[in-house]
């Protein structure tokens, strides 16, 4: 609880971080924030020839229910991969001065979050340019299940964060975790080629019911099933308060090990 | 909160480090050479308890490494203890690492924002704080300038303004008022003080006593990890200045060169003359007969200086002069301005020098010691024959102390 209120209290500092990782992100490049969209769409275009020209499948508008996962899932890795090393990368600001080391991990993933956002700007116009049409009253979900992915991708940030200030090899590890990771979450292909003796270890994946529910709303245009969204949930926040405890129990040590 | 609450309540406290011989973090260096990531471990502190009452401003003291440093940055959070509680009240801030986070691309006004939300300031916090801030910084001209253009006494007056305008209730410096010029140090003082008046709790760790003593309440002496006395600074200064005067002496006697051995080149080249006399040694004595080289400011020096003659000198004059160690002389004098008659050495003796209250700022200084013959022709001129170290619980400065008094009735 305490910790919540010094969050609060620190809020000024994430935000003021979150800005200068947004503007120094891509400074300096010729294409600066373009970067943005410009990523993510290469990564769809390469997925959309490879999965449904050159391995064949039967998913009518194959890009668009890629597109609905890819940029989720972009979020999610980026939160991990990168943000691992985002304690390590501050170590500067944490060996000299206190303040709540939480503060890190929270404004990397939420400045990872207002990338994803901005994404969505490119979703929709997608969406609305092809004619595939929006279920409105599907899309007012939209928001919980972005924050159930906060919660859930800011807890494994913790995790990953906090970790990798004693065992560096964890932000080259968690690279290759996160391409397994993808495969193992129904974003290239369907959940129902699944062979349905591996469902149960497989809905333990939280990724999956919340890329399911992502793709409910914008793909299939319906209310994402409530069980689903609140087995999410409950796996974020579970995620969340394990991450809380790990990383306070570690960042006790933080100046020692930097 | 009330008065005489107790702000900062230190209690047991351990602190231990690691000290790696070999470390390896990577994963292959784990597994491979497990045996090589020894490490040993160093106690810092050993057990600390003290607390500090609502407005009070205390010193920590304390030779290097005796954990003092250790103590702030565990106050400040960076570091938690092994062992043994902390408990602070209010918001702390630190002048420990000025300037922490600043972006060297971004404006003074940008970088006064971004620094101030490190130490826990909202938007409209800041907003409030910084007309104050820049002021008190005096870079308004340049505030919109990016930091990268400041000098670093720009960046250091700018850091430091953000750090003291924060209105915290524990306010933590580590060594740091040697900020800037002395006009700005003298500034930031008196800031200093006027925040303790408003009740800010002070912890200052500094190796200069003269400051403790203007600013602190109570001193803390830190002594391999614990508390070894505790009381009004000008008490536990003057005992701690003295068990290091005591410690000085044991370590430098006998190791270093002092006692003007007639032998290697170096020092031949600090020594020239005719030769027909050599300064042989040299000593220095308290004014109660013990051998010593370090004194306070204040005291009574003896020197004692043992000559050789192969040749009788006529028209003999003996004379010394004090250096600091940028080599400017703070003081000079023989036996013919002090009007001594003149005099013949005639075969080798001893020669005692007596400096009275010696009001020599802290530091080292060299003393010249000389035998000349008629005219000013050296005999043997040894130049830095002698070192001595003058230890002082005063913060001021200059070539030499000069006796003053105040009188601010008027």
């Amino acid at each position: 609880m305490s910790t919540i209120k010094e969050l609060y209290e620190y809020r000024q500092m994430i935000f003021s971080l979150v800005k200068k990782d947004l503007r120094g992100r891509y400074k300096g490049s010729v294409l600066g924030f373009l970067w943005t969209f410009i990523n993510p769409l290469f990564q769809l275009i390469v997925y959309t020839i490879v999965f449904s020209k050159i391995l064949h499948n039967d998913i009518p508008k194959f890009y668009l229910y890629l597109f609905v996962a890819l940029i989720p899932w972009i979020f999610f890795s980026s939160s991990i991969t990168v943000g691992a090393a985002s304690i390590v990368a501050q170590k500067d600001l944490v060996k000299k001065i206190y303040f709540p080391r939480m503060v890190i991990p929270i404004s990397y993933v939420t400045s990872c979050f207002v990338n994803m956002l901005l994404c969505f700007i490119v979703i929709f116009a997608v969406i609305i340019v092809t004619g595939a049409g929006i279920n409105f009253l599907a899309v007012l979900t939209l928001p919980v299940i972005m924050i159930v992915e906060y919660i859930f991708a800011l807890g494994m940030a913790m995790i990953a964060s906090a970790i990798t200030v004693y065992f560096r090899d964890l932000e080259h590890i968690l690279g290759i975790v996160s391409m397994a990771w993808m495969y193992l979450t129904p974003i290239v292909y369907d959940k129902s080629i699944v062979p349905p003796k591996y469902l149960p270890l497989y809905n333990l994946n939280p990724m999956t019911p919340i890329i399911d529910c992502y793709r409910t709303v914008l793909y299939e245009k319906q209310v994402p099933d409530l069980s689903t969204l609140l087995w999410a949930a409950g796996l974020g926040v579970f995620f969340l308060l394990f991450g809380a405890v790990v990383f306070n129990k570690l960042q006790k040590h933080f100046a020692e090990e930097l | 909160m009330a008065e005489n609450e107790n702000v900062i309540e230190v209690r047991d406290v351990t602190k231990s480090f690691k000290v790696y011989l070999d470390k390896g973090s990577q994963l292959k260096e784990r597994l491979l050479f497990r045996k090589r990531s020894r490490y040993e471990e160093r106690r810092v502190l050993r057990g600390i308890s003290f607390e500090v009452k609502k407005g009070e401003a205390i010193g920590l003291i304390g030779h290097n490494g005796c954990g003092k440093s250790t103590t702030l940055k565990l106050l400040t959070r960076i570091m938690y203890p092994d062992s043994g509680t902390i408990k602070m009240r209010g918001r702390v801030s630190s002048l420990i690492e000025l300037g922490a986070g600043f972006h060297p691309d971004m404006s003074g006004r940008e970088n006064i924002y971004t620094n101030a939300a490190i130490f826990g300031l909202n938007k409209k916090e800041i907003d409030s704080r910084i007309q104050s801030i820049i002021e008190f910084s005096e870079l308004a001209d340049f505030i919109d300038n990016p930091v990268r253009t400041y000098s670093s006494g720009m960046y250091m007056r700018l850091a430091f303004s953000v750090a003291i305008n924060v209105d915290a209730d524990i306010l933590l410096i580590d060594e740091i008022l040697a900020v800037g010029d002395a006009n700005f140090q003298s500034k930031c003082f008196n800031k200093l003080r006027e925040i303790k008046a408003q009740g800010t709790t002070i912890v200052i760790v500094s190796h200069s006593l003269g400051q403790i003593e203007q600013i602190c309440d109570r001193s803390i002496w830190i002594h391999e990890g614990l508390i070894k006395a505790e009381g009004p600074p000008k008490e536990i200064d003057l005992e701690y200045l003295d068990y290091m005067s005591r410690k000085m002496q044991d370590s430098s006697r006998g190791t270093d060169g002092n006692t003007g051995a007639e032998s290697s080149d170096e020092e031949q080249s600090r020594r020239w003359g005719s030769g027909e006399a050599r300064i042989k040694s040299i000593r220095s004595f308290s004014a109660d007969g013990t051998e010593q080289n370090v004194f306070r400011t204040g005291e009574d020096i003896k020197l004692t200086v043992e000559y050789n003659v192969k040749t009788p000198v006529p028209d003999a004059v003996m004379g010394f002069g004090v250096f600091d160690m940028n080599g400017i002389q703070c003081y000079g004098t023989n036996t013919r301005i002090d009007k001594l008659p003149e005099f013949t050495l005639g075969e080798s003796g001893t020669a005692e020098l007596i400096l009275r209250n010696v009001q020599l700022i802290a530091g080292e200084y060299n003393i010249d010691l000389a035998i000349e013959k008629g005219e000013g022709i050296p005999v043997d001129y040894f130049r830095s024959a002698y070192k001595i170290q003058i230890l002082s619980s005063y913060g001021d400065a200059g070539i030499a102390r000069i006796d003053h008094t105040w009188d601010l009735q008027r």
